[in-house]
């Protein structure tokens, strides 16, 4: 080897070396993406199921798609032996309407024996017979479809559908859904951002346009570093002893939404100061040297440059405040809450709440619902991300 | 030049914002106190039904048995026990993909891998919990004969992935932190890509990443639904990862959803665990910004 | 010894001085520290009425912490300590009964980059006059008028209201930012090396705005560039390492420099 190549030729095998070392490090990446596929695919194939059900009244019939659930629960009550008038009467009332269409679910399923696409009404106790997952469903269809009984139906039962999403929590799989829930999170998320908006700002516009040092500025910082650290459990038991046993709110959304607003100030201090200092001091100075005051400065000036960012912030924030369960727990959403809630005291129930719950069910179906849950949950959270995307995109600026 | 005597400075609404903007910012500190005192409060009242010693000796924690027992050391095991089983996961892959984002990727790369691990941490733990007991146990119990339906090494697995961003994330920050000049350095001295990462970058951030080790074990502490879901609620002294245990959380969880009654030992001691674990918690934090104060390589 | 030491008791050359009665500013033994670092030693000097004065001499010889004591934006910076007067109309602007937001009314600035907000090209000149409390039609009048001073108006007038100040070229915005300065009528304009962020062309409008805005204004400027102080500035400071070393009018300043550093530095042989 000449002495050219002993200094300057490459080393195949260190070379080699570092390529390896660069692709092996993107490893951990790429297992977390395949362990999210696997988590979504899973979550989505236990979402559907192929069952067979037996009607505990009437024949069990499916109804053709396009019809009204008014229609259908008409054909249904006929069927189930009501006379015109009573059936009249029933579906006149909005009252008995609403207990009827909360004690039997009107369903679209994917397939059933009938044919794709049908109306189901299942009753609050309705027996499901068997459970099967989609691919061992759909493979015996044939042999579960001849030996069907009077009054079964064989369905393809997609479990997160229109009426999940509008349902009252039930004890009964088949009937359960996430209504309560949904309006439970509306509810406590609301009044928690009510508070924990103007509380997080504001501090962040403290911190960052009228003490960015001294004292004040040192205690703020590390007390909020350290708030950060604590697990949101613990807020629960604060939001436990202070406030719903302290101040005898009960276990109600307001104690809830002051846990959980709590818990949120620190994540919104961190992204409304991130959003203030990305706004140029440039800007500052300008405002200072036309003789703004400090008030001014920051509320003329930073705060509207800052604001698509702050709104980002919150929207994200909102996100993680919307999966926290675990302090909720603690003030009261482990409930069992079969109506909407309608007042700041009323009792409550939340999304991820509502999930842990069924996961906790002995029955193998509510793992089936709480898939279900979660599916709602986690397309309300890219809606929200995608939201806070859109806005940081658009209002991206050049300085 | 009467214009020089007025002072917009002292106008009364700057004042009162300036005000307005302290009290909104004193709701944070009133947090921290509320959590101390609330906590404090009932915790006083556990300690006088029970022994400092039993809760710290004790090898029982039995609130709801005839003869209740309160010794905390099953629920720190339980905790520990996950815990490690998290961080054997977290900590190289977790540190992997910080040398990939702060050494390798660039630009838009950069950019997609750190929206995706953003995307990752907001996913909510009650789902990582349920993915934990109903996907992963029932394949882990087909390799590993004994295991239970809730197990320490299921959970301790999945929040593996639950904190690998964090990990991830504030070691990459730590890393990108190191001025390039030293980098330059090292690629002047001849310095290959890896050995610059390793053997420069690495040592230079370690600071940052001890910190980013005892943060992503801190949260791993305090992290509630995944372990109540997927590791049960037995609060049994073993360090088993196939067995039933409680950690300090799921205890809490667990109390919690059952009715205490209000003024019980039991319900007092959902206190003293909270502030066990408010206290350990406390206790990673201050210790991660120590290691960051005390061994940060000054540059300039 | 160094070249601090020998500066620090330096008695400034002084040229045609400004008589009192001529001077709008009048800065008087100050000096400012920041932190520790004592930044200005004993700067004494005159501003007259109605001129354009230059501030001249290398980087980091606290010409622009001079220009920045002259409307208190200094005062922005923590740390900082002022003693001496900057008398301003007889007034002492460092008076603890003066409240510096009012004095930065009073006196404009416009800075090396320009900054304009992120609002509409109206909305930046108007920020001034809303914090005066102008209003109205009157408030529309005087940003016309702003703009037109400014040599902008022609480029913007038929969308000055909707579009913003950030969509104008680096020129326009800087004369944006002069309207932003002007717009309040301060009687004293700081720049602050206005033109180091633009290119020739720009530059040379921006000059000629300077000259014409001699007539209603007094300006005091801070600029690196020397061909630009002896073309637009009718006194000159030159000042180094804190200490103001010389000044008298331009021209004499530029032809017969006194001082064997000011002579250094106009022959470019440092800075």
């Amino acid at each position: 080897m000449s002495s050219w190549q002993q200094t300057f030729g490459v080393d195949p095998w260190k070379d080699r070396v570092d390529r390896a070392f660069a692709r092996a490090l993107v490893l951990p990446l790429l297992l977390a993406l395949a362990l999210l596929a696997w988590l979504l695919g899973d979550t989505l194939y236990r979402s559907v199921s192929v069952q067979v059900l037996k009607a505990d009244e009437g024949p069990g019939k499916t109804y053709a798609f396009g019809l009204s659930a008014n229609e259908i629960l008409r054909q249904e009550l006929l069927a189930r032996g009501y006379t015109e008038e009573e059936v009249q009467s029933a579906l006149g009332d909005p009252r008995e309407r609403r207990v009827l269409l909360m004690q039997n679910r009107v369903e679209l399923m994917w397939n059933t024996h009938e044919g794709p696409f049908r109306y189901v009404v299942t009753g609050l106790r309705d027996e499901r017979i068997a459970d099967f997952s989609l691919l061992e469903g759909l493979r015996r269809w044939q042999e579960l479809k001849a030996n069907l009984k009077e009054g079964e139906r064989l369905v393809l039962n997609p479990w997160l559908d229109q009426s999940f999403l509008t349902r009252v929590p039930s004890r009964s799989p088949l009937t359960a859904g996430i209504g309560t829930a949904i309006w439970g999170t509306v509810w406590v998320l609301g009044l928690a951002l009510l508070i924990a908006i103007p509380v997080g700002i504001g501090t962040a516009i403290l911190l960052e346009e009228y003490v960015r040092e001294g004292r004040l500025n040192r205690i703020l910082e590390v007390n909020l570093r350290n708030l950060a650290g604590v697990p949101s459990i613990v807020y629960g038991l604060l939001g436990l002893a202070l406030f719903v046993r302290g101040m005898g709110l009960g276990p109600t959304i307001l104690p809830a939404a002051m846990t959980l607003a709590l818990l949120g100030i620190p994540v919104i201090v961190v992204t409304a100061r991130e959003a203030l200092r990305a706004v140029p001091e440039s800007l500052r100075l300008a405002a200072f040297a036309l003789g703004a005051t400090r008030r001014q400065v920051a509320f003329r000036v930073v705060f509207p440059a800052a604001l698509p960012g702050m709104v980002t912030g919150v929207i994200l924030s909102a996100a993680r405040l919307i999966g926290e369960a675990a302090p909720l727990l603690l003030v009261g959403a482990a409930a069992y809450v079969p109506f909407l809630p309608n007042s700041p005291l009323s009792e409550y129930t939340v999304i991820p709440v509502q999930i842990y719950l069924w996961v906790g069910m002995n029955l193998p179906e509510f793992a089936r619902v709480a898939a279900a849950g979660i599916l709602v949950m986690l397309l309300v959270l890219s809606v929200l991300y995608f939201l806070a995307l859109y806005l940081r995109n658009r209002f991206r600026r050049e300085w | 030049m009467e214009i020089l005597r007025e002072k917009p400075s002292r106008n009364p609404k700057e004042v009162l914002t300036f005000a307005a903007l302290v009290l909104l910012a004193s709701v944070t500190l009133l947090t921290t106190a509320g959590i101390v005192l609330s906590l404090f409060g009932e915790v006083l009242q556990f300690f006088r039904r029970v022994p400092l010693a039993e809760f710290l000796l004790a090898r029982d924690w039995t609130p709801l048995f005839a003869e209740p027992r309160y010794g905390i050391s099953p629920l720190i095991a339980g905790t520990f026990l996950v815990t490690a089983i998290g961080l054997v996961v977290a900590i190289p892959l977790g540190l992997a993909l910080a040398v990939y984002i702060a050494e390798y990727a660039r630009g838009e790369a950069k950019a997609r891998i750190k929206g995706t691990l953003e995307l990752f941490e907001g996913i909510p733990t009650v789902v990582f919990g349920f993915f934990a007991l109903l996907t992963v146990t029932p394949l882990l119990q087909k390799v590993i004969p004994g295991l239970n339906i809730f197990n320490a090494l299921s959970a301790g697995l999945v929040l593996g992935f639950v904190i690998l961003p964090y990990v991830a994330n504030v070691a990459a920050d730590a890393m990108e932190s190191v001025p390039r000049s030293i980098r330059e350095a090292a690629y002047a001295l001849g310095a290959r890509p890896y050995e610059v990462a390793l053997r420069v970058v690495f040592p230079a951030a370690l600071s940052g990443i001890v910190a980013a080790i005892i943060l992503a074990a801190s949260r791993a502490i305090g992290e509630t639904m995944l372990v109540s879901i997927a590791a049960g609620q037995r609060p049994i002294l073993t360090l088993d990862p196939r067995e039933t245990i409680a950690t300090m959380t799921s205890y809490i969880v667990q109390a919690a959803t059952g009715d205490q009654p209000v003024g019980s030992t039991a319900y007092y001691a959902l206190f003293a665990v909270g502030f066990t674990l408010f206290l350990l918690t406390l206790l990673f934090n201050i210790l991660a910004q120590w290691v960051v104060e005390r061994y940060r390589e000054r540059y300039e | 010894m160094n070249a601090l030491d020998f500066l620090k008791d330096h008695e400034t050359i002084r040229t045609d001085p400004v008589p009192e009665a001529e001077a709008l500013v009048d800065v008087r033994h100050l000096n400012l520290w920041y932190g520790k670092a004592q930044a200005l030693f004993g700067i004494s000097v005159r501003f007259p009425r109605n001129q354009v004065t230059a501030i001249i001499g290398p980087s980091g010889c606290g010409k622009s912490t001079l220009l920045r004591s002259l409307n208190r934006m200094n005062d922005l910076i923590p740390g900082v300590r002022v003693e001496g007067e900057v008398l301003y109309e007889g007034i002492n602007i460092y008076d603890p009964q003066v409240d510096p937001v009012a004095v930065r009314r009073h006196i404009g600035m416009v800075f090396q980059k320009p900054n304009p907000f992120p609002k509409t090209i109206f909305e930046n000149v108007a920020f001034g006059l809303r914090l005066m409390g102008v209003k109205g039609s009157e408030l529309e009048d005087r940003v016309v008028e702003a703009l037109k001073r400014a040599a902008l108006w022609n480029e913007v007038k038929d969308r000055f209201k909707k579009e913003s100040g950030l969509r104008l070229s680096g020129g326009q915005q800087q004369r944006l930012c002069i309207a932003r300065a002007i717009a309040v009528e301060p009687p004293l304009l700081l720049m602050d090396e206005p033109t180091s962020a633009l290119d020739p062309i720009a530059t040379q409008a921006i000059e000629d705005l300077i000259l014409e805005l001699k007539e209603h204004y007094t300006v005091v400027i801070v600029t690196h560039n020397m061909q630009q102080a002896s073309r637009i500035s009718d006194r000159t400071l030159f000042m180094h390492l804190g200490v103001l070393v010389e000044e008298g009018p331009t021209e004499l300043m530029f032809t017969k420099p006194k001082h064997p550093y000011t002579e250094a530095y106009i022959t470019g042989r440092f800075g």
